[in-house]
């Protein structure tokens, strides 16, 4: 249950910067294929970066134990990356 | 405190601060409940939970699991971690725009999308329902999605995670040149 509750309230953070970054939007999302506003890649990237900074600390310090890491198949990553993307720029989402 | 009730009630943060935010949470769902941040599987997993009571035997395969089978189907059919996380997401985005006063039920009112496509909101519907299609079937063979496989895989170093990125901004750019066409 409280592991529930977690859930819920990371959602709502979660929820609430994609809407602040504006990812909510069909425009954003589609014009970083145009390279016309790199908010998504900004936004990704910097999530990334925080989260990656913070996990290998914590790990450091016996905090935490990684979850499984997602399996490497590079085919099927590749391919399914490959028709993503199609759908993300028609979509926008 | 006047600072930060400007600040949350701007419509659009620098993408460096949201994205922080986010990077915070995905820490925290590692720390808080050794999860990772994701959102294509919830509806994998609702989808399951459907099938499996609409038609038991078509639903009844490697993905999510046969009865009696041993050990774990790649997709658990019930009200997982996931599932919840998609219910916070929804409310987060809504907090996210009630904040900033842009809170309204829209159909179709985007002006680049006009622009390229017309109009009609049909349209509109018909393009998210397949595109969307796509995505999750997509999803569903990388193993994740932007947030969890891209983001919450990126996190962890994994390999397959830069795989995928690699794969979707190389299709997203070609399907923009596609779609935008003379107006890219």
């Amino acid at each position: 249950m409280a592991n529930y509750i977690i859930a819920l309230i990371l959602g709502i953070g979660f929820g609430f910067s994609l809407n602040k970054a504006g990812l909510t939007k069909y425009t954003k999302v589609v014009n970083v294929f145009r390279f016309t506003d790199l908010a998504v890649l900004k936004f990704m990237m910097t999530a990334l970066v925080v989260a990656m900074t913070g996990l290998y600390v914590f790990r450091g310090l016996g905090w935490i134990t990684f979850p499984s890491v997602p399996a490497t198949y590079i085919v099927g990553n590749l391919i399914g990356g490959l028709i993503f993307g199609v759908g993300m720029a028609l979509t926008g989402y | 405190m006047n600072w930060l009730k400007t600040q949350i009630s701007k419509e659009t943060w620098s993408p460096y601060v949201a994205g922080i935010l986010l990077g915070v949470m995905g820490l925290l769902a590692v720390l808080l409940s050794k999860s990772l941040l994701g959102a294509s599987g919830a509806f994998e997993s609702l989808a399951g939970l459907i099938g499996k009571k609409i038609a038991p035997s078509l639903f009844s395969n490697v993905y999510w699991g046969v009865e009696g089978a041993r050990g774990l189907p790649i997709m658990r059919p019930e009200i997982t971690w996931p599932v919840i996380l998609l219910v916070g997401v929804f409310f987060g985005g809504m907090l996210g725009a009630l904040t900033s006063k842009t809170f309204k039920i829209r159909f179709n009112d985007d002006a680049q999308w006009k622009k390229i496509f017309g109009p009609q909101p049909w349209k509109r519907w018909v393009i998210t329902f397949v595109g969307a299609i796509i995505l999750e079937y997509a999803a569903g063979i990388a193993g994740g999605c932007t947030s969890g496989l891209a983001i919450s895989g990126g996190m962890l170093l994994a390999p397959a995670a830069f795989l995928f990125i690699a794969g979707m901004f190389a299709s997203g750019i070609i399907t923009a040149v596609v779609v935008y066409r003379r107006r890219y």
